[in-house]
């Protein structure tokens, strides 16, 4: 029998195989406005990682003046037993960065002991900076077992945009989840209040995953955020107006916080809509229009 | 005045509770569906024994992870005269809210029953910010001496009531297989409260992603009876 070990901050970190497995990494990267000859430029001022969590450098597709977009690398592709990824972003006052993944990140099936994994975002957004956190989908498969949190915390006048995918098993193969549990936490708040907390289970035994008024069995599903906009009612309106309706994915907002949610059975239905959404979202957010990373289209 | 620890009912506590779970009680609970009126559009709930189903689940799920552990924890932080136990509940079931639907319901139940407790003089010195329906729930059961458990019985009580009655004008449902569902749904209840005093913090609040999608798509439903 295995027995589910909870991974404690006193664990070692290292390569091992037994049920104190653990192999923790974690980036902190802080942008910042600065000055240049061609008035301010966000910048990537802090890099720092340790253990297998990169950015191998900035970008500025938009011009010099545009948002400062970074890529976060995780050269193994996936998390297995014992993984502990943190990413830790700043964004200073004024200053705008987009961050997306190269790939889907992909979780795999547990060890023999059952050890699970951990990814948390930690994410701080100061007065009138912006932040658009896009990482591509992740794909559970069978068997996985861990947590996938996200925290952000906003400062007056900060804007964030950002989203999840998560896709359940390889249908393509198919290799349904069918064991496995994978907990997916929101924790939004701005000056400490929180606006938005969200816990979402993921356990195929538990019969909230068929009903229809829990998972209803669906195996794709994403949650967009969006805070910070002039008029969410508008911004709401734009979106029912030039997506496609279906009783798939629908969008509210509360607290001053827009979300959409899809909860179906197409990955590429649930990405779509999302970039569609912040195609839409993106201007009213910034007043930039949204220009696709090119890393998306390889 | 009674404490947190009292679980004896008393004939004035338990006509109290009575009250305040009465679809007379004037704060418009009527008027909400809580996504089930959207669910029924959507062809998820078609008859008594899916709505048995969805009941079923959004209570053990829902409100038995939800509103009825905090219900306690409110109650209990009336008692002791905790404002700031008070005012973390009330604004962690703000931010819980999935829509903007059930985020109104809570908002305009608790202002109907701030404004009716202030009318029969039953008001505590200080309210938290925006209180919602389950935090001055929860002060209405302290003054009227409720033990917590009935409390939470007897919210529960009117949720399924309030459930019924959206099914029986929106599905329609008959009124005998609604009293067939309560039945079913009696033992759960007693079962839900039980584990809801028993969770911890950490275990509170998953989001119901159908219950929230259905509530959400409420908002633009063509032709509806409920508010959103």
């Amino acid at each position: 029998m295995t027995v589910y070990q909870p991974i404690g901050p006193e664990s070692d970190s290292g390569h091992r195989f037994d049920p104190a497995r653990r192999w923790a990494a974690w980036l902190d990267l802080r942008f910042a406005q600065r000055p240049s000859g061609r008035g301010p430029v966000t910048q990537l001022v802090r890099n720092a990682h340790d253990g297998p969590l990169r950015v191998q450098r900035p970008f500025h597709p938009e011009g010099p003046n545009g948002c400062c977009h970074v890529y976060l690398l995780h050269p193994p592709g996936g998390l297995v037993s014992g993984d502990a990824l943190t990413y830790h972003t700043t964004v200073e006052t004024g200053a705008h960065a987009l961050v997306t993944t190269p790939a889907a990140a992909k979780l795999y099936q547990t060890d023999s002991h059952g050890v699970a994994w951990t990814q948390h975002a930690d994410l701080h957004v100061e007065p009138g900076a912006t932040l658009e956190w896009l990482p591509q989908e992740t794909l559970a498969f069978n068997g996985s077992r861990g947590t996938q949190s996200t925290r952000i915390d906003l400062a007056d006048g900060a804007r964030c945009l950002g989203w999840e995918m998560l896709a359940l098993g390889r249908p393509a193969s198919d290799l349904p989840f069918v064991t496995g549990r994978l907990e997916q936490r929101f924790h939004l708040t701005r000056n400490g209040q929180p606006l938005w907390i969200e816990r979402q289970t993921l356990d195929p035994h538990h019969r909230r995953f068929r009903g229809a008024w829990g998972q209803g069995g669906a195996t794709v599903q994403a949650t967009l955020w969006a805070v910070g906009l002039e008029d969410d009612r508008a911004a709401i309106e734009a979106l029912r107006e030039a997506m496609p309706a279906s009783g798939r994915w629908a969008v509210t907002q509360r607290q001053g916080v827009l979300l959409l949610r899809y909860i179906g059975d197409d990955r590429n239905e649930a990405w779509d809509l999302c970039e569609q959404a912040w195609t839409i979202l993106r201007p009213q957010l910034t007043g930039q229009t949204a220009r696709r990373p090119r890393i998306w289209s390889t | 005045m009674a404490t947190a620890t009292t679980t004896d009912v008393t004939d004035l506590s338990l006509l109290g509770l009575m009250q305040l779970v009465s679809p007379a009680l004037p704060i418009g609970a009527f008027a909400w569906s809580q996504g089930l009126e959207s669910a029924f559009e959507l062809g998820w709930v078609n008859n008594e024994t899916e709505l048995g189903e969805w009941l079923g689940g959004v209570l053990e799920d829902g409100l038995g992870r939800c509103e009825l552990p905090v219900l306690a924890r409110l109650q209990r932080a009336w008692a002791e005269g905790d404002a700031e136990t008070v005012e973390h509940w009330n604004g962690w079931l703000r931010a819980v809210r999935e829509t903007r639907e059930l985020s109104e319901e809570d908002r305009y139940l608790g202002s109907a029953l701030v404004r009716l407790l202030r009318q029969l003089e039953l008001l505590p010195e200080t309210l938290p910010a925006m209180p919602g329906y389950v935090t001055m729930f929860a002060w209405a059961a302290h003054v009227r001496a409720v033990p917590e458990r009935q409390t939470l019985i007897g919210f529960g009580w009117a949720w399924l009531e309030n459930q019924l009655a959206v099914a029986c004008k929106a599905l329609p449902l008959g009124h005998t297989a609604a009293q067939r569902l309560i039945e079913q749904q009696r033992p759960e209840l007693v079962r839900i409260v039980d584990r809801a005093l028993a969770l911890e913090d950490d275990d509170l609040g998953p989001i119901l992603p159908g219950l929230a999608l259905a509530s959400a798509q409420h908002e633009t439903q063509y032709s509806r009876l409920f508010r959103s």
